[in-house]
């Protein structure tokens, strides 16, 4: 019942018609429902398969239709207003309208039924688009036959609706942002100046994320760490801000207005209040393992920060590698803020909303073996790159080969490494383009006419504001760059030199190559790692390609299908720094317009549970996917309570139950029996 | 991007590699002069280091036990660098023989006491070169004028009355076990043990004729095997209570090996106590922090009231 499934999903009915559209009492039972039915044309996408003419004088033939019309467009404000007029010039009581899907405009006509007085939920719509004008394009007799079918079961069902009542839900008035990257940052910075008390949660040491590890930023070339290391200081400094850093999310319970999040914070086995940051016990410590942030290129203290601009600046004692000699303790000294004893802490957070701004991870080429990554010492990846270039990276800025450490006199940027490949990812990574040419640029700039660099790529996407003048100042600045296929693509490695061949082929088949003595890759972004696991948690889906999936790719891409939770940042599909914070406020936006309601309300299609009818059997608690049906106490006898805010009307608990104690209102077996007759009754007849 | 990391193991060698674009990290143990003792595997911090006993074949000596040390475990700390009695472990940064645990001061190194007063020397003599059980001496004959011997059979009487001994011995070798202290004739040698046990082998579960534990220790003459009870005997003059015996003995508890106290610089360090909780005991860790206590606080008293002495 993909209809019954889309239903729940809709967003919730707009406040507006509440209070406009006090509920009004349905007509005695005996009397004969008066339906309206607004069949309509869709400009031409129904209209020229469907004969319209023939499908309206159809419909007023069928029982209980008082009332049909053909219309261009009912979903536009003519449409509309003729259906309010129609309804009270008519004395109509159920409105079926045979369009499109419920999923696009079922809230505009429920808000315009309210608008004339009538009870939103005896509302019934038929999709003649999808699933007639549209899948049947050649066949239009059969598809109109099929369009009467559809119109006849929503009448039917029509005549059966009962007015509802919305639910409403309390909102908690605080927000959670999981993941402290850019576009976490700037969602967190938005909502505490609104004046909602925020929290970020980081599961790494500091926020920061990939931003925080770049050397510039392209096209401006402007030091990345410079300006965002003011914004995550102001996230770490913010009144109604709390940063629950080193942090992993356990579980979410709860709805829109109102989860409950359990998190586990991490042992640092230092006393977070008590650490001043001052890095003595760095100095004191004698053990040192490599670095993540410098992609392992580089070291630091079993004792440490990943980096000076850490935020919380809290050291952390890595366990895998301290040997516990205390000599940091002795350093802390009177600060007292080493505690070895430590143990991970959980802590549960009431929230009303929730972004999930989670980023992304990178591909490791060494699956590649064209590349020659992880077998030729002068094969880098491109955030190697970056930490190389990088004036506070492991080499203090040097672009140094590994091999014997010396400057490379010429450098081979191989770009769509994983990416745009169907084996491996076939999407873009969309920002590696721009990477590159800012990586070229900088080392023109810098080396100048003592470097070649070479750009091996298929496409040089380029597309936004700025990017394009960056590539032409790239090609002005003695850039080479190589078009290749993608296929037959590979580096070899002469022995003795540690000097590396890049070879690929031109559109034409033509061989090209280029003698480098380092190459750089510019290896597929991915999915976050733990995006899975978050995404079982949180309940939302995953794409194909492993990425969050937004509600609507085109008009609601911070949403997820989910009431109160959002998406910001690459996690929902790869973007470059200035579209993650761009997505990081549009989604403190949404999340905004859901803490300042006083409350949330809910469509009323949820389980309802006859108390005298059920056992408490808890056949419907192991069916419910959404933990929403629960058997409790109530007084002496143990009945199933639905919590409403959690119930997405899906009607399992309702199949399952053996004492047919529950029902989904407006999906009622009557209303679904009347359906189905319906629809049976004409090829009985045929 | 992943860390890239080497591990070789070959016949002469176990090699452990952290290649890092600024830093290249190796443990290198070797086979040669390993015995396959517990006191590295009991000394690593990351418990990276395992003992593996290798299996009897019939007929056969019985081979000391295995060293492997584990990559992902391994933190290239040194530790079992610093203990190895053997010195089989050497840890290096960039080439270099650094060990940043020393340098900080946060793991004490084993004081290998060995004097050597090569001016007792009698002329000819090289019972201590032979006596050693790990070939570590190397005595030599200058004459007046610093040039080296070659054959002491051709000098007069009053040439060899003239000439100067040297005695080398390769410190970080030696485990300390006092063969060449007692072997020599004229007191030349002074060795004091770093490490202090208690070896015992219990007659009643020692099977008869079985020399398992003689076949691996690396000090000649620790442990004798008796033709009168056919079974193998401790003498704890040399024993260097390192373990390699324990490892291979056929039966549990025939052989009893304890601990008790290291010769160590003095260093406060919470690693080195750990180390020694597991390589003798928790009392003796508790004992030598009770002794360094008393001794700090000896101190603090002397410095405060300007008293002399102990």
């Amino acid at each position: 019942m993909p209809k019954r499934a889309t239903r729940k999903k809709s967003k919730a009915v707009p406040k507006v018609r509440i209070k406009k559209a006090p509920v009004k009492k349905a007509k005695p039972k005996a009397q004969v429902p008066r339906v309206g039915v607004f069949v309509c044309q869709c400009g031409s996408a129904i209209a020229s398969v469907i004969d319209v003419n023939e499908l309206t004088s159809y419909v007023k033939t069928l029982p209980n239709v008082a009332y049909a019309m053909q219309m261009d467009y009912p979903c536009g404000r003519q449409g509309q207003d003729e259906i309010i007029a129609a309804i009270k010039d008519n004395k109509l009581d159920r409105v079926v309208v045979a369009g499109c899907s419920p999923r696009l405009y079922e809230p505009t006509f429920q808000r315009c039924v309210s608008q004339a007085e009538l009870n939103p939920w005896l509302f019934e719509m038929a999709n003649i688009r999808e699933f007639a004008s549209y899948c049947h394009k050649n066949t239009p007799k059969e598809a109109t036959e099929k369009a009467k079918d559809i119109v006849r079961m929503a009448v039917s069902k029509a005549s059966l609706l009962e007015p509802l009542k919305p639910i409403e839900l309390p909102i908690t008035k605080k927000v959670m942002v999981i993941g402290g990257g850019i576009a976490g940052i700037n969602a967190a910075l938005d909502l505490a100046d609104m004046g909602f008390k925020t929290y970020v949660v980081e599961k790494t040491e500091t926020i920061g994320g990939y931003m925080a590890l770049l050397d510039k930023t392209f096209p401006t070339l402007d030091c990345s760490i410079c300006i965002e290391g003011p914004k995550m200081v102001d996230v770490g400094r913010h009144p109604n801000i709390e940063i629950i850093s080193y942090a992993d999310i356990l579980k979410v319970d709860g709805n829109v207005g109102n989860f409950k999040v359990k998190i586990r914070k991490n042992p640092r086995y230092v006393i977070a209040g008590n650490c001043t940051g001052c890095g003595e016990c760095k100095d004191a410590c004698p053990i040192e393992y490599p670095n993540y942030a410098d992609m392992y290129l580089g070291v630091r203290q079993a004792i440490s920060v990943p980096y000076g601009q850490a935020v919380p600046l809290i050291y952390t004692i890595n366990k895998d590698y301290c040997i516990e000699c205390y000599k940091c303790v002795d350093a802390c000294g009177a600060r007292q803020a080493i505690n070895f004893d430590q143990k991970p802490e959980e802590i549960e957070v009431d929230v009303g909303a929730i972004i999930v701004s989670v980023g992304y991870d990178m591909y490791n080429p060494k699956d590649l073996p064209w590349t020659g990554y992880g077998k030729f010492d002068n094969v880098f990846t491109a955030l190697e790159f970056e930490r190389l270039i990088l004036a506070a990276g492991p080499t203090g800025g040097k672009v140094v080969r590994a091999s014997d450490g010396q400057k490379p006199h010429s450098i081979a940027f191989i770009q769509c490494v994983g990416s745009r490949d169907i084996n491996h990812y076939e999407y873009c990574s969309s920002f590696c383009c721009m990477y590159t040419l800012k990586h070229s640029v900088m080392l023109k700039e810098k080396y100048r006419d003592a470097i070649d660099v070479y750009v091996f790529y298929n496409d040089m996407r380029s597309n936004f504001k700025g990017y394009e003048e960056f590539y032409n100042r790239a090609i002005k600045s003695g850039v080479k760059f190589i078009r290749t296929k993608l296929e037959n693509r590979k580096v070899i490695e002469e022995p003795e030199t540690k000097n590396l061949t890049v070879h690929g082929e031109t559109e034409e088949g033509k061989p090209v190559s280029a003698n480098v003595e380092m190459v750089v890759l510019a290896n597929a972004a991915i999915p976050q790692q733990t995006a899975p696991e978050l995404a079982k948690i949180l309940n939302i889906p995953l794409g194909k390609d492993g990425f969050f999936t937004e509600c609507q790719p085109k008009i609601r891409p911070t949403d997820t299908d989910t009431p109160g939770i959002f998406l910001a940042g690459a996690c929902q599909g790869l973007k470059d720094i200035p579209y993650s914070v761009a997505q990081g406020s549009a989604a403190a936006a949404e999340a905004a317009a859901v803490l300042r309601k006083d409350s949330w309300i809910v469509e009323p299609l949820v389980a309802q549970v006859n108390d005298d009818l059920c056992s408490g059997c808890r056949i419907c608690e192991s069916a419910c996917g959404y933990h929403a049906i629960n058997v409790e106490k109530v007084g002496d006898k143990e009945l199933a309570r639905v919590a409403e805010g959690l119930c997405r009307g899906c009607g399992i608990c309702s199949s399952a139950c053996p004492m047919d104690a529950i029902k989904m209102p407006n999906y009622s077996d009557g209303q679904i029996v009347a359906q189905v007759k319906a629809v049976l009754e004409k090829s009985v007849k045929a | 991007m992943p860390l890239k990391t080497i591990k070789k193991d070959t016949a002469e060698a176990l090699t452990l590699e952290w290649v890092l674009h600024v830093k290249d990290y190796k443990l290198i143990l070797d086979k040669n002069r390993c015995v396959g003792c517990q006191i590295c595997s009991l000394a690593c911090p990351k418990e990276a280091i395992k003992t593996e006993k290798q299996p009897k074949i019939a007929g056969e000596k019985a081979r000391k036990a295995k060293v492997d040390v584990d990559l992902s475990k391994c933190n290239f700390c040194g530790i079992c660098d610093i203990l190895c009695p053997f010195g089989a472990v050497k840890v290096t940064i960039d080439g270099k023989h650094v060990l940043s645990v020393v340098e900080k001061e946060s793991f004490p190194q084993l004081i290998r006491d060995i004097q050597v007063d090569a001016s007792k020397c009698p002329a000819g003599c090289v019972e201590c070169e032979d006596a050693c059980p790990l070939d570590l001496i190397k005595v030599a004959w200058l004459r007046p004028d610093g040039r080296n011997v070659e054959n002491l059979n051709l000098l007069t009487e009053t040439e060899k009355a003239a000439l100067k001994a040297k005695v080398d011995v390769q410190k970080d070798y030696c485990p300390c076990c006092r063969v060449c202290e007692i072997k020599c004739p004229e007191g030349v040698m002074h060795v004091r043990k770093f490490l202090y046990g208690k070896a015992a082998i219990l007659e009643e579960k020692c099977p008869e004729g079985c020399r398992d534990c003689l076949d691996v220790c690396p000090i000649e003459g620790a442990l004798y095997f008796s033709e009168d009870d056919r079974k193998v005997h401790v003498n704890e003059m040399f024993c260097v209570y390192c373990g390699a015996c324990k490892l291979v003995c056929p039966v549990e508890d025939a052989l009893e090996l304890k601990r008790t106290q290291i010769n160590h610089t003095l260093v406060r360090s919470g690693a080195w106590n750990k180390a020694l909780e597991r390589l003798a005991s928790p009392i003796e860790m508790t004992k030598e922090l009770k002794t360094k206590g008393s001794s700090r606080a000896r101190e603090s008293v002397k410095k405060r009231v300007g008293l002399r002495g102990d």
